[in-house]
């Protein structure tokens, strides 16, 4: 229960269908945050959401955890270049590792979010399904999950768009009923934001901004780490007044390339193998999938290859993909169904 | 289900006694103790018999006695207090507290470090048993230190620490002497305080934890300590604590303070029984260790850690039986925390993540006793099983 309307109404749905449920809320961030689901408000949210309810509810202390296994990974990351998805990371790691592994020892059946997506059971094995909601669906940050987890993990609200669940949470009388969604990464203050908390961490890098094209230097930076491939975000538009997108960070060249949209496409994604996750049966070298390579990004078609190394064959070329960032494969035939996901090598 | 209450520490049972003469001052007219027509002089009378009976508790002149909020607001008080006034009359001021002081002493030495420039903190070390160390408060002493604060006993794990040797310090080194306090909250159960503290000048002490209300407490002044009011308000309480003193939470404090000197001796000689009893049964559990085996700790507190539990885990399955306990050292949001005081023991930190502190009072029996072993081999068992 992270203090939000989600899992607040997650609890009272499981409390309503007879189950007998405790209230868990996870501490996972030690320092500043505005953001996320880790302040002391958030807690006092998520404790008077068990009062109402009438269940017990627990804090449970993972900071140290989530400084060794999302934040340092995090910092790690932006330092060699990458961009990685700390909340994929967080439910990896904590969430939907150690907290399993506790609700195990400590006698619980099943763990259940407020996440919106879903767990559907077919043939005796369990497959994770987009929510209902197609502006809220969060399967991609549960990517990674497998049968063993699926199998724990009951997700109450992923059947409902979020005017139904603010409804159930005005319904059950629930303080969070109005409360606005959190958007951003728990343990980065939104008024101060990630180059804020990336200069306390790491020297960042000053770069050169090169037209790829051209090979014209068209501009600096003083954060070469702050810039994210295939985006746009730092990138001045160049005289001829037309948008250019982040093609390559070369931090040890102090260099960033960028180019207009056409002269940067790719059209295969390098996978790194150690973190490729099936959640069943593995796929075979040309298997024909969706990809999604962002939170809120539209699934495109691909072919998986396992040549030298795992990759993916776009169908549609597509803007470069930031090393760190996780793919999640969605069924092609169904492409509601998570059937994987992967990390993008480094090139 | 049974309810085993194990965490006297934290707050000890409001006693029928306590409840019983606070009553009168809980409804109806009570005056203002600080006016002057006849219920303001009978409350003014009750405040000032309780004054009489928390002086006589640590051995000092009811004049010294200030009434507060509670022991938090005391070691502010006497923190802040007697810091404010150094500053006036130096150029800088130290304050020297033990690194085992609880957040009520640490926070506000910390808060005047940080308001001003001209004030800093030192830290007294502790031994591996949670004593402080009289060589490093030596060491420490300085011209312009304004204030030593160490506590009676420590809260999370029940150790006594040498007052004498801290005063003899502080009134010796430094010619004309520091001002000292300790925080007496952990130790007003079981150690008589007019002897404990015979040397120091302020004591801090609260209700809650003998038995009597919360936010009801008091800073007592041993001897000729000046210090500025944090809340001046209306001046009462002799310009040192402004705002109306609570009459029923005086009473209370006062009725507290009674059962506990009529019954010190006979509830510390049963509890420390049991503290035997516990401290042997749990040592007969693998890999766990009791913490400051080897100093003088008082009888209520059994502080242990586990080397392959954590207190989150032990604290859930041990609700879940009815027992109430506590990790001793938690945040604001209400999750466990690493604990200062077992990082400053030189504990691996591994270890202090599955601590736990069982806590007694005058209310606890043989049989709650048998039945928290017993059930915390059960759980200790059972986590170690499913692991």
């Amino acid at each position: 229960m992270s203090g939000g309307v989600d899992s607040s109404v997650a609890a009272g749905l499981l409390l309503e269908q007879g189950h007998e449920v405790v209230g868990a809320t996870l501490k996972l961030w030690g320092g500043a945050s505005d953001s996320g689901c880790c302040s002391v408000a958030d807690v006092d949210d998520a404790r008077r959401v068990a009062q109402t309810l009438g269940i017990d509810h627990h804090v449970f202390n993972y900071t140290e955890e989530f400084e060794r296994h999302v934040v340092a990974p995090f910092v790690e990351a932006y330092a060699a270049g990458h961009s990685p998805n700390p909340c994929i990371e967080c439910n990896r790691h904590i969430k939907f590792d150690l907290l399993f592994e506790r609700a195990r020892r400590l006698g619980f059946d099943v763990v259940a979010t407020g996440h919106h997506a879903q767990v559907s059971e077919r043939d005796g094995r369990h497959f994770l399904v987009r929510g209902a909601d197609d502006q809220k669906d969060q399967s991609y940050v549960l990517g990674y999950l497998a049968e063993d987890q699926l199998a724990m993990l009951l997700l109450p609200i992923g059947a409902m768009n979020k005017s139904e669940v603010r409804a159930h949470a005005e319904r059950l009388g629930l303080r969070t009923w109005d409360k606005p969604d959190s958007q951003d990464v728990c343990f980065i203050e939104a008024s101060k934001g990630r180059e804020v908390f990336l200069r306390q961490r790491i020297q960042l890098t000053p770069a050169v901004i090169v037209d790829r094209a051209s090979g014209e230097a068209i501009g600096s930076t003083q954060g070469a780490e702050l810039m994210t491939v295939g985006q746009r975000r730092g990138v001045l538009p160049d005289r001829d007044g037309e948008r250019r997108f982040v093609a390559k960070v070369d931090l040890a060249a102090g260099r960033v390339e960028v180019g207009r949209l056409e002269d940067i496409l790719i059209d295969t994604i390098e996978l790194d193998e150690s973190s490729l996750t099936f959640s069943h049966d593995e796929l075979v070298d040309g298997a024909e999938i969706l990809a999604q390579w962002s939170a809120h990004g539209v699934a495109q078609s691909a072919t998986l290859r396992r040549g030298a190394c795992w990759r993916l064959d776009l169908d549609v070329p597509a803007r470069p993909v930031a090393a760190g960032q996780s793919v999640v494969f969605y069924r092609a035939s169904e492409p509601t169904v998570v059937e994987g996901a992967a990390i993008v090598a480094v090139p | 289900m049974s309810l085993y209450y194990f965490d006297h520490a934290a707050s000890a049972p409001r006693r029928d006694e306590v409840a019983d003469a606070m009553a009168p001052w809980q409804h109806g007219v009570v005056g203002n103790p600080s006016g002057s027509h006849k219920a303001a002089r009978d409350a003014r009378r009750a405040v000032e018999e309780a004054r009489d009976e928390v002086a006589s508790f640590v051995g000092a002149k009811p004049g010294g006695v200030i009434f507060t909020g509670g022991g938090t607001e005391s070691c502010d008080l006497a923190i802040a207090g007697v810091t404010g006034h150094h500053r006036r009359s130096h150029e800088t001021s130290q304050i020297l507290v033990s690194r085992i002081e609880h957040h009520a002493v640490l926070d506000a030495a910390e808060k005047m470090a940080r308001d001003f420039d001209d004030v800093r903190v030192g830290y007294i070390d502790v031994d591996r048993d949670g004593v402080v160390d009289l060589d490093s408060l030596m060491n420490q002493l300085s011209d312009d230190t304004a204030i030593v604060s160490v506590m009676s006993a420590n809260n999370e794990t029940g150790v006594r620490q040498p007052l004498d040797g801290v005063s003899a310090l502080a009134k010796s080194i430094i010619p004309g002497g520091v001002v000292t306090h300790t925080d007496a909250v952990a130790a007003a159960s079981w150690v008589k305080l007019s002897n404990l503290t015979a040397t120091t000048d302020m004591i801090s002490i609260c209700a809650h934890k003998i038995g009597g209300p919360v936010n009801s407490g008091a800073l007592i002044l041993r001897n000729n300590v000046t210090l500025e009011a944090v809340i001046p308000g209306g001046g009462q309480e002799r310009g040192r604590r402004g705002g109306t003193v609570d009459v029923a939470a005086v009473v209370g404090l006062a009725a507290a303070v009674r059962l506990t000197m009529k019954e010190l001796t006979e509830v510390s000689d049963r509890v420390l029984d049991y503290q035997e009893k516990l401290v042997a049964a749990l040592s007969l559990i693998p890999g766990c260790e009791v913490t400051g085996l080897e100093a003088l700790r008082v009888p209520g507190t059994v502080h242990v850690t586990f080397d392959d539990i954590a207190s989150d885990e032990l604290l859930f399955l041990l609700d879940q039986e009815g027992v109430c306990a506590s990790a001793a050292a938690s945040c604001s949001s209400g999750a466990s925390t690493a604990s200062h005081v077992l990082a400053a023991m030189g504990v691996p930190h591994e270890r202090a993540r599955g601590s736990l502190r069982l806590s007694m009072g005058a209310e606890t029996t043989d049989a709650d006793v048998d039945a928290v072993i017993g059930i915390l081999s059960g759980v200790v068992h059972r986590l170690r099983s499913e692991a």
